[in-house]
Formats: C-alpha cells, structure tokens, sequence
C-alpha cells in the first residue's frame, strides 16, 4: 500500500471517530430522557401537582409544594437580580470602557464560575445565620446571585449591538441619556434581553446545592418567606436519596417535569424570542 | 510550446449564482499567464478551479473539463488532493502556519507527503528557501515562528512552502496586493526567475504589473473570457473594445 | 440644565450598581475567610495535608476531598476530552449544513440537565449498567491495575467520573467549537493547496492554529468539573478515603459541604466546611483565569499577516 493510499485510510477513520464521538455524545442524553419520561410519566398527575408529600412509608401524595416553593423561589431571586443585572449590563455597555468597567466585567466572571454549594455557603452566612432560620429569602439570594452575572453578560452584549446612530438620533432631539437608554436602547435590545433573562431562570430552576441549607426543605405549604421552603431540585433530591421505591417514583416525575419546564424556558428564549429579533443577534 | 493546461467549457457557480460562462483557455508551459478584469469578474474564481479548491466552498459547482497534461483534473477517478499537490497556490494574503516555525512551514507539504528524513528536509528547506530569495534572510532564525516575519517576507514563505512539493503549476492570486512596493518587487523578480522552471499563471488586478511580468495575459469581464492573447497584443493592440477600455483605464 | 442632572443621577445610579456587584462578590471571599479562621487557627496549614476527618474527635483534613476533587475531575477530562474534541472537529469542519444546528442544539441540551436529575439517573440507571456491563469487563482483563481493583457497588470515583465527563462535553466542546470557528478560512486553503486530505487540513491548519483556545476550553471544563456538586454527591459514595482503586467510594469538596453542611454541630466543624468551601472557590477562580486567558488569546489572534 503508498502513502497516498495510507494516508487516505487514516483521513477516513479520523473523520469517522469525529462522527462517532458527536453522536456517542447522544447516548447519554437520550438515556437520561429515556429513563426520565418512562418512569416519571405515569406518577404525574394531577394529584403530584396539587397534593403535599406524604409521611414516610405511606403511598401517595405530590409535590405541589416543591414546584409552588420553586416558583417562590424564583420569583424571589428575580425580585433582586433582574434589575442589578439589567443596570449593570447597562452601565458596562454606557459607561463601561474604561478600568472600572473592566473590573466589574472580570468580576462578574468571578462570579459566574463560583461553585453553586460555596455561594449557598455565602448565603448561609449572610441570612440564614442572623435570622436564626432558613428561609424562602436566603434561597432567593442564593439563586440571585447565581443569575447576575448572566443577565449583566447578555445585557451588555444587546446593548452594545443597538446602532450607536440610534442613541445620537435621540440625543441629538435632546432627549436625556437616561431617557434615551431607557425608552429607545433598553427598549430595542428587550428581546435579546428577555432571552438572558430567561436563560438565567432555566439554570437557576435547576439548582439544587445553594438550596440545601439556606431554603432547606419543607413538606408544607409556605407559611411566609421567613420559613423554610420547598423546592422542586430539593425534593427531588431528598426522595431520591431515600431508601422508599414509591418516593424513588416521584423522584422521577419530580425530574420530567424539571426537565420540561427547564426545556422549554430554554426552548422559548433560544427559537421564538430570539429568532423573532434575528438582527440584533450577534451568532 | 507545449500547452500544459486546456480548460474547455468550463462553467463555475456559487449556489445559483454563475461565476464563470463557458471559459475556453490554454495555458502555455513555463510561461506566466496574467489573468487581469475589475472586481468581481470571476478571475479568483478560475484559478481556483484550477487546483479544485473552488469546490470547498459550500454550495459551489464547476462543470467543464480542464486538462493537465493531457488528463482532465475534473475526472471521477481523480483525488482533488493529488491535483493540489501538483498545482500550488499563493493567496493574496500571506498565511503561514502560525503555530509552527519558518523551517516546519516549508517541511509542511513535505512531512504530508511521507519525506521524513532530516537531511533530506533539511536539503529541500534550503533549496526552496533560495529560490524564494529567502535563505538569506532567515537562515539564521528557522526555528522561529512562522509568524515573525513582515508581510513582504511571509510572502516569500509561503512561496517557499508551495514550491517545496514540486508542484508543476504555480497559482498566483494577487500575491503583492497586500504587500509595499519594495516586497512587491522583490516578489515580481522571483516570478520572472520561476518561469524558467514553472508554469505561472497569476491573477492581478494591477495592468502595471501583469504587462511588466507575464508573456500571455488573459481579459475577463462578468465571468467570461473576453480576450486572451500574447501580452504585448492585449496592451497595445486589444481586439475587444471592453479590453481596450480596461486596459487604457476607462473603467477598473 | 435639569437633563445634566437627571443625567449625572443616571450615570452614578448605574455606577454604583456595577460597583454593587464589585463589593458583593469582594464580601462572599472576605465572609467566607473570616469563617474560616476558627478552623485555619486551630488546624494550621496540616488541615490541606491530613487524610482524617473525624467530627466526632473534631479531627478534620481536607486531604480525602482534595484527591477525590483532583482525580474525580482529572478521570472526567481524560474521558471528555476527546470526545469533546471530536464533536468540535465534526461540528465545525466535517458535518454537512443541515447537520450542525439540530445536532449542536441537541449536544448543549446536554448542559440544560439539572445537576440533580444527572445524580437521580447516575444512581438508577447509569450505577446499574456500569455494576453489570463495564466493571466485569474491566475487571476481568485490566483487574491487575490498582486501579480497577476491588469490590465494586455502584457507587464510586469511577461512576462519578463517568458523569462529570458527560457533564463537561457540553462546555468543551462548544468553547473548542467557536475557537475552531475563529480560524481564518486562508488557513485552511493554505493547507488545501499542499494537497492535504481533510484530516490533514484540520490537523495543520485548524489544530495548530487553536492550541491554547482548546487548552483554555479544556480547563474551563476542568472548572465546571471541581465544582460541581449534586450529581456527585448522588454518585460517589461519600466516604472519606483515599483508594488507589477507582472502585472504591470517594468523596470531593463540594460533595462534603453539601452533605455535611446541615449536620455539622461544632464550631469547628462547620468552620472547616467553609474553609473546604474557600479552597474549592480559590481553585475554581484560578482555574477559569488560566481558561480565559488561553481562549482570549486565540479568539484576537491577529492573523498571519502584515506587520510592518
């Protein structure tokens, strides 16, 4: 055999292990949905929605409160975290070119990369110790902070992309910078902005570990946003861990509808906001 | 003379987009080949079909036949490979391999082609080097990245690094247009030494410097061959009157 | 006069949220420091060094969790690695059109799984497959390593390094991705034209060219690896030993907090669980420095070009 030949035998098996390897990368996700779909589905019903957890060893009962304490939880989080993102993104896009703009893009960075468990520390140390009690509050900070760097990273970025010819146009009317940024640039990067947003939410509904001791767990209804609080990763983690096959069950119907709901927030935000305002995508 | 590229109907697209219409052309051996017309005639795109690279590009199409001595490079039994070891190219802009040094960027084309031997490499490496007019410059510093020399010089590497695997074409695409006029010179000195040895055929853009170079000079315009003739004829007797107004400069 | 002022308002307001931020991140090191300090007086530097972690005699070292950080994370890259690496090749210079965008979508949903529900599988579905199918098999023909020897339950370093190398495709290969999207496309054609087979062309053109962009998206998913919690947590047992099998239980950083967190009685305790959690943020930040400062230099790399 010549190396022309050899060389077009190698050219094959490398292109084909790259083939393998991008759909090997396929069989853990369709595993994980497999497994997901086929032993959750028939636990969720109407009752795993709207009932509370049972006592251990009895049969039945939902997880209404875990996926009600989540959207607390991420109502909270939101609360704090969309308007420090937003300013800030607009402070980095307006006012950002200089040192201090780099500092704070490097932070932000930072934080993006902390380990979720050690900002759950964090939180912790700044609520939970003071208040003498884990609360729906400390967990909304947690989750806070992990959404921050997100939405300030894609704020930036929309905003950078809006035309400076737009904000001379409005300046030029005399129209004030804040009013300019506010009604005319923020206004037209909003779907760019909406998708880091929602994006944010998606990771943040997911997250379990800067849970586990600032919201801790609860198997009622909220009481107040002083109280410990349910969420759905929580329970999801605490009934999988548990030694019960019927809570091994709705550990699973547990995980399908997370995977939906975080699914479809990324699904949303990727194709429909972000394809509607193609423009102003960067990609 | 012995004709070494016949191209015959040769057709190019871009998706839907026609580059070239039914170009007929020979290219005579050891002799540079201009190939001049305003932007956007399809001139890139032709030489580029010469050593099968237009292909690469998603959705393009060639048709035609274009033979290498005597064998159409288009046939099915051809690898595009082989073709573009035997028609080299150098690009408009310089592109040597960054990652690695002025020695491996020459050895590069030579490593592919299975010659490993050090002394042999090392033979190769400075022959080609001095024909690019390069050696002297450089010898000192191989092992430095390929990278870390000016535009001029880069240049010369990548002439360098094409003529090391013995191509029997070189393709020229506008290769001093990037460059200063002392780089550009310099780069139409070493074509005129090449010729003796190569088959040329450069695309340019500058009328000054295909009629000081090339002994053929082919016009297009909008994706056809408009004239094509001995140098001396396209510039002081063009048949074509679009030649003629190209070539005296009343619209470029 | 009055936009002048409502102006300078705006600037600072925006200014000090920024700064905000700045602060927010300075105080989480500064607080989870001072909580440390029980723990970094009384235990010294030895706390990095010792392999026992004894609550009860208020005996603590880190060693147990700094190995199964390092290997749990270094099993997971040796595994993602390439497979990373093929999906970014594939993706950006082999697949046909049609094929990229359904089947990049489809590998980042990859990254969307919730860490836990990756745990809740690990246990249930991936700890089976592995007891019944690969550790016979690696056992019976590779038994004879240290690293494959032992008794093996489902639970291990091995299991938890399977899941975070899955977990870990996602980021390296779409940062491998976009620093293979950044390569000029001369380069390649610089490597067409000495008759290059698309292997070759992507060896020497694509490769070469992105050497540091693939190490930084490498270690960035080193990054993701050290600090991630619940699927490892679900997967690696949680025992504080250091095994030379890959077999056997194991325990990281991340994992000890989330376990031992709410359990922690002591002072002392609870105060070197911070101090685990303020190792964990140290090598996680430098760890996403070195990334980006490899990436960044080859997505503004100037081109080979005119220089004079």
């Amino acid at each position: 055999m010549n190396l022309f030949q050899k060389r077009k035998i190698v050219n094959r098996l490398m292109c084909s292990l790259a083939f393998l390897c991008a759909f090997l990368a396929l069989v853990p996700l369709l595993s994980i949905f497999g497994y997901v779909v086929s032993k959750g589905i028939t636990s969720v019903n109407l009752d795993f929605f709207i009932h509370l957890p049972k006592p251990v060893g009895e049969p039945g009962g939902g997880m209404g409160n875990a996926i009600v304490g989540s959207l607390i939880l991420i109502g909270l989080s939101c609360l704090w975290a969309i308007p420090v993102g937003i300013w800030g993104g607009v402070y980095l896009s307006e006012f950002g070119n200089n040192k201090l703009g780099t500092v704070v893009r490097f932070t932000a960075d930072v934080l993006n990369g902390v380990p979720s468990i050690v900002i759950g520390v964090f939180a912790y140390t700044l609520f939970v110790l003071p208040m003498k009690s884990f609360s729906a509050i400390s967990g909304g900070f947690a989750l806070g902070i992990i959404m921050i760097p997100t939405i300030m990273r894609t704020t930036e970025e929309m905003l950078i992309l809006v035309p400076r010819t737009i904000r001379e146009a409005a300046l030029a009317l005399g129209i004030s910078q804040f009013r300019t940024t506010v009604s005319i640039v923020l206004k037209t990067a909003l779907p760019g902005i909406m998708t880091g947003i929602l994006l944010a939410i998606a990771r943040i509904a997911g997250e379990t570990a800067p849970l586990l001791f600032t919201a801790l767990g609860n198997r009622f209804w909220q009481h107040g946003l002083t109280q410990p609080i349910a969420a759905l990763p929580l329970q999801i983690f605490a009934y999988a861990i548990s030694p019960f096959d019927d809570w091994h069950r709705q550990a699973w119907a547990g995980a399908l509808v997370l995977i939906v709901m975080v699914f479809l927030m990324s699904f949303i935000s990727r194709f429909v906001i972000a394809r509607r305002y193609k423009f102003l995508r960067s990609r | 003379m012995k004709e070494e590229i016949i191209v015959s109907n040769l057709n190019a697209y871009f998706g839907s987009v026609q580059a070239l219409k039914d170009i007929n052309i020979s290219i005579q051996e050891k002799m540079v080949t201009a190939i001049i017309g305003p932007s956007g005639c399809g001139k890139s795109t032709f030489i580029r079909c010469i050593n099968r690279l237009h292909e690469v590009v998603p959705h393009a199409k060639v048709s035609g036949k274009i033979l290498l001595d005597g064998k159409d490079i288009y046939s099915a039994e051809i690898d595009p490979m082989d073709i573009r070891r035997k028609v080299g190219m150098v690009f408009q802009k310089p592109n040597p391999f960054p990652a690695l040094s002025i020695y491996d960027n020459v050895a590069a084309g030579l490593k592919l082609n299975g010659i490993t031997k050090r002394d042999h490499l090392d033979e190769i490496v400075e022959k080609t080097l001095k024909m690019a007019a390069l050696w002297d410059e450089v010898k000192d510093k191989l092992n430095s990245s390929g990278i870390s020399l000016s535009g001029g010089q880069q240049q010369r590497l990548c002439i360098a690094r094409a003529l090391a695997v013995k191509p029997e074409v070189i393709l020229f695409d506008e290769p001093a247009s990037a460059l200063d006029p002392i780089s550009t010179a310099k780069i139409e000195e070493l074509i005129a030494d090449l010729k003796k040895n190569y088959t040329i055929v450069i695309v340019t853009h500058n009328m000054q410097q295909a009629a000081r170079i090339s002994d053929y000079t082919g016009f297009f315009f909008l994706g056809e061959l408009v004239e094509f003739s001995e140098t001396s004829n396209i510039f002081t007797n063009p048949k074509d009157k679009k030649t003629e107004d190209y070539v005296t400069g009343r619209f470029g | 006069m009055k936009i002048k002022f409502v102006d300078s308002g705006f600037k600072k307001a925006t200014t000090l949220i920024a700064l905000f931020v700045v602060a927010l991140t300075l105080f989480l090191v500064y607080d989870m420091a001072t909580n440390s300090l029980p723990s970094i007086q009384k235990l010294g530097a030895r706390f990095l060094f010792t392999s026992t972690w004894d609550p009860v005699k208020e005996d603590f070292g880190a060693l147990p969790f700094i190995y199964g950080t390092i290997v749990s994370s270094f099993l997971a890259l040796l595994i993602a690695t390439p497979v990373s690496l093929g999906i970014a090749i594939y993706l950006a210079e082999l697949a046909p059109q049609f094929i990229r965008q359904p089947l990049s979508f489809l590998v980042e949903l990859l990254a969307a799984i919730p860490s836990v529900v990756y745990g809740l599988w690990g246990i249930y579905g991936l700890a089976p497959f592995l007891r019944e199918t690969i550790q016979p098999f690696l056992a019976r023909y590779l038994g004879f390593l240290p690293i494959f020897k032992g008794e093996f339950y489902g639970v291990s370093m091995f299991t938890a390094g399977i899941i975070l190398s899955i977990m870990i495709i996602p980021t390296i290969s779409s940062v491998s991705r976009e620093v293979f999207l950044a390569v000029p496309s001369s380069q390649r054609e610089a490597a067409l034209a000495l008759g290059a087979t698309s292997w070759e062309k992507i060896r020497l053109a694509v490769l070469g060219y992105s050497r540091s962009g693939v190490l930084g998206a490498v270690i960035l998913g080193l990054g993701r690896a050290v600090g991630e919690t619940m699927a490892v947590t679900m997967v690696i047992g949680n025992r504080p030993e250091i095994s030379a099998s890959l077999f056997a239980p194991s325990y990281t950083m991340a994992s000890v907090i989330a376990n031992e967190f709410t359990e922690a009685t002591s002072n002392l305790y609870i105060s070197s669980l911070i101090e685990i959690g303020l190792v964990l943020f140290f090598v996680t930040l430098l760890v996403n420095i070195a990334a980006r400062v490899l990436i960044w230099k080859v997505t503004n790399k100037v081109e080979g070009g005119i220089r004079e």
